[in-house]
This record gives structure tokens, sequence and C-alpha cells, in this order.
């Protein structure tokens, strides 16, 4: 309860921040350093979770936290810190045009904050009906950030993806129902959806139960997380969503939704069905990556492009899940997580100084701002997997791991998908890079504009050069 | 086919949604709405009687309040605002929506006696069947509409269709998950129908099929 209590003591103070600031200059200052503020507690109060052979933290009876839970908290609260950060200069640039829109920043900053508390319960509960709670809460506190800019594009992305969102997650919420009904008849006296007791029972669990439970669950988080025949919201929405909540939405949320695929494979596997997993998750998986590099060959919009990067990174996510590599999954989500934040912002302030998303007009961007040139050229190497990023490492682990299940077809078919989004990525990059600018207003210093994303990308070269030594030698 | 009286307000919950598929007239579908959810709170209240469940009880009052009342209020509400009438959807008409949702009721009565349910002391098929195919008109409502109103009546049929299967096929969810769930449900349709103003306002119309301005190729 205690621990509860810290951790909902930044956020409520954020919350009347936002509830009390009139003028949004401080607002947006105040939540910036209240949010890292954040960040250090998660991080303290979560610690001794992290040790080895921990006892599971617990903060309430079926909210505990054990190593991974932890680990994707801490990242969760860095991706959010860091966007709403970000956020200070890139409201401050729509400030200086739009001088009545306090009530907007006000309101961002509320579902901003509501965002983060859903995102981090998910990660908590050990109960899947809290996780599907929390799950939907995310789709509704994140559809106002989408819905920002209030014009036609943005209402149309809000709409998309509440009502694609929400009916994905009523799969999931049968999924659930299954699993519970799988519960009931001699594993868990009158069924359960705790997952402590589900795990321990899982043996017992009805297999033909279970296996629809699971099956439903894929579908309806894989909508949320955006695997390939059901990722048409995504694109839309990261690409109206202003900059610091597409980096949210992308590093943020897309995390949760496969760490509840995680929650409910892990459950499967439990109950000696390993094979069902493997099967689908890494099949499912590997679909996307295929067809996200394949959708990443001709793209017209900025964002767009970095949003569908994102599919294919869900994917990659979704076979290491598949693989049964809880760490393997940790270690992709953080390098994507950071270099995908890092280059939503910067790809903000790029839109902000150009004016606009086309791809066919943003040009010579290494002339007018060589830092911003930097990180999106180094944050394109990071999404793809270049050698020094951690995500090189990371897709090195899991292609080893496939391989030693002897799938080579997906090998196959991941190593080609591989190949066409970093040639893909760095055309486009190349492209925003060289050329001719056409008139480029910079309105805002890129030194100062940058700090965040430069920061983020060195922790995921950090992470490439640690990770490099403990893989490969 | 003696059914218990517990399970005639499942199936007529079912023949309600397919009513819905035929109608055109947004007020007559809301009404419909109200109807069914009616039905499931009878039901729901059936079946804290027959396992003497108290806190079903609470789950039915808090159904009847929000669903059969507070929801159908805030869509004439909307209706009224927004100034609709009907809404002739897309290329499937509402008469062979109306044959396709009854077509499927007999595939969910099909796919019910297969589910793998252990038989228990109740008959099982029923709720099953009710629960797949509200599930089936529930999709088939929101991809036939033109109207954001007639979408957000689809997902809460959808909805309907979840909670009867959980209403019928397990021994009861933990009752804190439903009231979480129910006011997650709730608080998407306020947010999906304050959209549905801005659409308006924005549009100048609410038909979202229309919506078609994010493409791969601008």
């Amino acid at each position: 309860m205690v621990i509860l209590l810290e951790l909902m003591a930044v956020p409520t103070i954020l919350l009347l921040c936002a509830w009390l600031c009139k003028p949004t200059r401080i607002l947006t200052k105040l939540s910036a350093l209240l949010l890292w503020v954040q960040v250090a507690v998660v991080a303290i109060v979560v610690h001794p979770a992290l040790l080895t052979n921990a006892l599971p933290l617990v903060i309430l009876p079926e909210i505990t936290v054990e190593r991974l839970d932890a680990m994707f908290a801490i990242l969760t609260q860095v991706v959010v810190a860091s966007s709403l950060t970000h956020a200070h200069v890139f409201f401050a640039h729509d400030d200086a045009h739009e001088p009545e829109n306090h009530n907007k920043l006000r309101l961002f900053y509320t579902c901003a904050t509501l965002f983060a508390i859903a995102m981090t319960s998910v990660f908590f509960c050990k109960n899947l009906g809290l996780i599907w709670i929390s799950v939907e809460a995310t789709t509704l506190c994140s559809a106002p950030l989408i819905y920002f800019h209030r014009n036609k594009h943005a209402l149309e992305a809000a709409w998309k993806y509440l009502m694609i969102c929400s009916v994905g997650i009523a799969f999931a919420l049968l999924g659930t129902m299954f699993i519970f009904a799988s519960s009931q008849y001699g594993a868990v006296a009158g069924g359960s959806l705790n997952l402590d007791q589900l795990t321990q029972s899982a043996p017992r669990l009805q297999y033909p139960l279970l296996r629809l439970g699971f099956l439903f669950c894929l579908l309806g988080y894989g909508t949320k997380a955006g695997i390939f025949p059901l990722h048409s919201w995504l694109p839309d929405a990261h690409s109206e969503a202003p900059a610091p909540a597409s980096a949210m939405l992308s590093g943020g949320l897309l995390n949760c939704a496969l760490f509840a695929i995680w929650r409910v494979s892990r459950l499967v596997t439990d109950s000696g069905h390993q094979q069902l997993v493997q099967n689908a998750d890494l099949t499912m998986g590997v679909i996307t990556v295929v067809a996200a590099s394949l959708l990443l060959v001709r793209q017209h919009g900025i964002k767009r492009l970095f949003a569908y990067s994102s599919i294919e990174n869900v994917g990659l996510m979704l076979a290491a899940i598949g693989v049964g590599s809880g760490s393997l999954f940790l270690f992709l989500a953080i390098n994507h997580s950071a270099a995908k934040v890092a280059l939503f912002l910067i790809s903000g302030n790029v839109i902000q100084a150009v004016g606009t998303k086309s791809l066919h007009d943003i040009h010579g961007l290494l002339t007018v701002s060589p830092s911003w040139a930097l990180v999106l050229l180094l944050g394109g190497f990071a999404v793809t997997g270049a050698p020094p990023f951690g995500a090189f490492a990371a897709e090195w682990q899991l292609l080893a791991n496939i391989s030693q299940l002897h799938l080579w077809p997906a090998l196959v078919a991941l190593l080609f998908a591989l190949a066409i989004s970093f040639l893909a990525v760095s055309v486009h990059v190349g492209r925003i890079l060289c050329g001719t600018p056409k008139q480029m207003v910079t309105a805002f210093s890129p030194v100062y504009s940058s700090a965040i994303p430069v920061g983020l990308i060195i922790i995921t070269l950090f992470a490439g050069l640690t990770a490099v030594h403990k893989f490969l030698w | 086919m003696n059914l218990p009286l517990a399970q005639i307000p499942l199936l007529l919950i079912a023949l309600v949604a397919i009513l819905m598929v035929g109608s055109t007239h947004l007020r007559l579908n809301i009404w419909l709405f109200s109807a069914q959810a009616l039905l499931v709170t009878m039901a729901t209240a059936l079946s804290a009687v027959q396992h003497s469940d108290s806190h079903l009880y609470i789950i039915a009052a808090l159904l009847f309040v929000l669903k059969v009342l507070a929801v159908p209020k805030f869509f004439m509400y909307i209706i009224e605002k927004v100034e609709v009438q009907r809404d002739t959807g897309t290329v499937v008409r509402a008469p062979v929506a109306m044959l396709l949702s009854i077509a499927f009721l007999w595939l969910s009565y099909i796919l019910a006696r297969q589910l793998p349910v252990p038989s228990g002391d109740t008959i099982g098929w029923p709720g099953a069947t009710a629960a797949i195919s509200l599930l089936c008109t529930g999709l088939l409502l929101m991809l036939t509409r033109r109207i954001a109103l007639s979408q957000i009546i689809g997902f809460l049929v959808m909805e309907n269709g979840i909670y009867i299967f959980g209403l019928t096929q397990t021994n009861g969810m933990p009752m804190f998950i439903e009231m979480g769930i129910l006011l997650d449900v709730l608080a998407g349709v306020m947010l999906a129908g304050l959209i549905a103003f801005r659409i308006k306002k924005n549009f100048e119309h609410i038909d979202v099929t229309m919506l078609t301005e994010l493409k791969e190729n601008l």
C-alpha cells in the first residue's frame, strides 16, 4: 500500500498541476522536471525486484513486481519523461503561432499522465482481467493525445484508432473469458484470472479452451500492437498525433500490448503447449516483419515511415516472445523504444521547421541542421539494426535462437525482410539528409532541441556495445 | 426442447440483434439496443436467483442504470444534436445484412454445440449461441453502417455478446473485474460519442465511410 502511494505521488501532483496551472509555460517545464523525478521514484521503488533471485515485490494482492515487469516499467517511464521533456521544446514552437491553445495543452498533459499510469499498471498487474482493463484504459487515455491538433486528419486518425483498437480489445476480453473458463474445471476451484494461481495449476487447465483464449488474446492485443493484417490504425495515429504523443505510442504503448501477449504466452507455455505459442507468435511475428519491410519501401510521409518501422520491430518482438525468451523481448524493446522515440521527436522538429510531413519536400537537412541530421542518421541505423547499436545484437540473438530451433523458412524470411527494411529506411533517410533544402525555417535552436534524442541514441549505442560483448563472445 | 426459463432471454437477445441489423432508423435502433440491454439485465438477474449470488444482483442493477437507461439517453441526445434520422448502410443493404445475421445465428448454434465446454448442471448452448451470434452481428453492424453512432452501437452489441459469454459459460468473473470492464466500455462509448460530435462539426456529416483522407499515397 505504501509502495502504491509512493508510485502515485508524482502523477497526482502532475494531474493537479495540469488542472491548476493556467499558464502552460510553467506547466511544460514543471512536468518535464517532475517526470524525471518519477523515473527516479519508480527506479528506486522497484529496484529490489531487479536483484537476482529476488522475491516479487508486492504492491497490492494482485499487483506485484518481478524483474521483467520492473525493467519494462522503468523503460516506459523513461520514454514518457523523454517525450514530455521534449514536448516543452515542441509546444513552445506551436505556442508562438496559436496563442489560445492553453486548454489543449492542459488536456494533453492530463491525458499523458493518465496514459503513463495505465501503461505502468499493465506491467504490474498479475491478473488477466486487470491487464485487460489497463490496456483498454491506455486506448482511452491516448485517443485525446492523437486528436491534439483538432483538424480533420487528426479526427479521422483518432476515430480509427478508437474503433479498431476497441474491437480488437473486445476480442482480447473474449480470450480472457475463455482462459477463465479453462481454469474452472478442476484447475482452480471456481476459476481464476490470477496469473500466479493459473501458472501453478497450468497443466490442469482445459487445453481446448486455453487454446481458444490464447488465440483470441493474440488477435486482440495484437491489434493494439499493430501486427500485420490488423495494423491499419497505427500509421495514421502515429502520423497525425503530435510528435511527443507519437513517441509515447511507439515507445510505450506497443510494448504494453506485446507485454500482455507475453503474459498469455507464458501461461500457455507453462501448461505444456510450447508448440502452440511458438507456431502462433513466431509465425505472426515473421509475417509482420516481412509485410512491414515491404510496405517501408514506398512511403511518402516521414512519420508514416517510422510508424511502419515500428510495425517491423513489433514483429521482431513478437517473434522473440514466440521463441520464449523474455530477456530478448526486453532487449529488443529497450533498443526500439530508445531509438524510435528519438526519431519521432526529431521528425516532429523537422516537420515544424519545414512545414510538411511529405518526404518529397524534406531535403538537405544536413546543411540546415547538422545535429538533427546526425540524430536522424544514427536513429535510422539504430532502428534497422545496424552493427554498433543494440538492435543489431538483439536481432543477431533472435536469429541465433530461431536457427537453434531449426526453423529455416522463418530464418530466411527474417533475413530477407531485415535487409529490405534496412535499405528502405537508409534510402529514405538519405534523401532527407542530402539534396538542396527548400525554404527551411530554423525556428528554435537545434542544439537544445536535440538534447533528449541524442541521449536516447547514446542509450541504445551503449546497450549495443555492452551486449555485443555478451552475445558474441 | 424444453428450455429452462433462464435461457429464454438469451435467445431473445440474439433475435433483437437481428432486428437491429434490419432497421435503418437510428431512433428505433437505440430503442432496440435498450431492449437488448434490458434482456441482458434480466438474464443476469435470473442467473443471480438461480445461483443465489449476491454480487450478480449488483451487476444487474448497474447494467440496468447504465446500459438500459444512461447509454440510450446519451445516444438520443447525440442524434438530436447532429440531426440524423436514418443510416442507409453501405454496399450491403439492411435486408441482406439481416439475412446474413440469421445465417450467423444458425452458424453460432452449430459452433456453440461444438464448443469444448464440459456440460455442467445447466444447458450451455443457448448462452454460447447468443454470445457468438451477438459478436458476429455486432461486427456486421460495424462493417455495414455509415453513421458513426451505428458503429458505436455495433461495438456495444459485440460487448453484450462477450458479457453473455462470461455470464453463461463461466462461474461468474470476479466482481471488481466485471465492474472495471463496464467502466472502461462506458468511458469508451462516451469518448466515441464526443468524437462523433466533432466529426459532425468538422466534416458536416457523420458518415465514417467518407473518412478516407489518410491513405498510403498522400
